[in-house]
């Protein structure tokens, strides 16, 4: 294949592989959302739960940190769905394997945060008559919040490689859409690298949204933790 | 239960092909990561920017999408290879990216003044950079590393979709035969976890050994 033909190719090919990035930007969006309001109560548990809470909470945190995604997925999709009863979509299936799992790993960011905020903090709020529950909401999980970012930016970067993995149980998004297009034109090389293309758009995209979410939250005088990464 | 006292050999089979998989791609990949590491940190303005392309490119797409360039893309240009290889080529490249990351955070928290001492005792540069910088980055970045090991155990499933027969995939194929989806992968997710949990220990016992106490 010559090089003009490939780029025809590619051009021809973007519309469905767009509509495919716009399917696996859902999936980031809601995988994240769940991660993020199962995740803020998981990490309050971590670190303020009574002893049985802080029991429960690990094993879960065991289960979904320690179990792979792919197998994460296939539990979810086809293990619940061969439940009588049960049936789930192959894109439910996704948000809620990635969804729950990011949960586990947000609340290890959010549990390093409010841990960083400071023991003293709470005191000092108590002190002015707030009770733990106010404390906790006013003073000190919105400062952990701003302190997550760097941390939530790394997850969004995780969330949406691993949402890569949906073509595995027949979500149509980006990959699978490039997958359709290989069996067609056999243009293999081509499309696979156009579609790193996109993920390597997306990726650094969203990191670059989460830096400037980072500034606009900065606290004056509040020095900006180093910042860790993982995938 | 009797269902699964015939499953248990299969898995360990498939559980093999994973360790197999694993043993092969974390030296490799940390050796990248050492070589891309000393690069981008070391190195001139091409070979800097070379390991910071690569990084950028492996840090940014899916591995799923990495080993699918390499499995079905490559034999477009006449390199084909086997599942295996492929998987392990996929998984060196992408876990010696984010294995180069963490050791060049460890060699910006060495001061500089230490090579310049190394060079000032008449060691030559790559000789400083050896037996001075290497030692201390590896026992920085350990605690990070530990974890893309993890990652890499887990991620190894991703082998299963290009064909290979590791532990995710003998799952898929018994849970196939019997249609017991849900207790299948949960005893493949349990097997997994057993294998992190092992893995885990080790390393900490790893960093335990190599830890200089005051540094």
């Amino acid at each position: 294949m010559s090089f003009t033909d490939s780029l025809t190719l590619i051009v021809r090919s973007l519309p469905t592989l767009l509509q495919g990035a716009c399917i696996t930007m859902a999936l980031i969006a809601t995988c994240l959302g769940v991660g993020f309001f199962l995740g803020v109560p998981l990490a309050l548990v971590h670190v303020y739960g009574a002893s049985w809470c802080k029991w429960v909470a690990a094993i879960y945190d065991r289960i979904f940190r320690g179990f792979p995604a792919l197998v994460l997925l296939f539990l979810f999709y086809f293990g619940l769905g061969s439940i009588e009863g049960v049936s789930l979509s192959p894109f439910l299936a996704v948000v809620l394997a990635l969804g729950l799992r990011s949960a586990a790993y947000q609340a290890q960011i959010y549990r390093g945060s409010l841990l960083a905020v400071g023991e003293g903090q709470m005191a000092a709020a108590q002190s002015l008559g707030m009770s733990k529950p106010q404390a906790i909401w006013s003073v000190l999980l919105p400062q952990a919040l701003h302190f997550s970012l760097p941390g939530l930016a790394n997850e969004y970067s995780i969330v949406l490689k691993d949402t890569a993995l949906a073509f595995a149980v027949g979500v149509i998004e980006l990959l699978s859409r490039g997958k359709f297009i290989v069996a067609r034109t056999y243009a293999t090389m081509t499309i696979y690298l156009t579609v790193a293309a996109i993920y390597l758009i997306l990726t650094y995209l969203g990191v670059l949204v989460f830096w400037m979410m980072e500034r606009r939250t900065s606290i004056p005088g509040l020095g900006d933790r180093a910042k860790e990464s993982r995938r | 239960m009797s269902f699964l006292a015939g499953a248990l050999p299969r898995l360990f089979q498939g559980m093999s092909i994973t360790l197999q998989l694993s043993v092969c791609s974390i030296p490799i990949g940390l050796a990248i990561g050492i070589a891309v590491a000393l690069g981008r940190s070391y190195g001139g303005f091409l070979l800097s920017s070379l390991a910071w392309g690569y990084q950028a490119l492996f840090r940014g797409t899916p591995l799923l999408v990495q080993l699918f360039i390499i499995y079905y893309g490559l034999p477009r240009f006449g390199l084909v290879l086997s599942p295996f290889v492929s998987a392990i080529v996929a998984f060196s490249l992408c876990s010696g990216a984010y294995h180069s990351e963490y050791l060049r955070g460890a060699i910006l928290s060495i001061k500089s003044g230490q090579l310049e001492a190394a060079r000032a005792l008449g060691m030559g540069r790559l000789q400083a950079i050896l037996s001075i910088i290497l030692p201390q980055m590896l026992r920085k970045a350990l605690p990070a590393c530990s974890n893309e090991i993890v990652y890499l155990i887990k991620y190894s499933s991703l082998s299963y979709l290009v064909t290979l027969v590791d532990l995710t995939g003998q799952g898929r194929l018994i849970a196939y035969e019997t249609f017991r989806f849900f207790e299948v992968f949960l005893v493949v997710g349990l097997l997994y976890l057993g294998l992190v949990t092992i893995a885990n220990r080790l390393l900490r016992s790893l960093e335990n050994r190599v830890h200089v106490p005051g540094l």
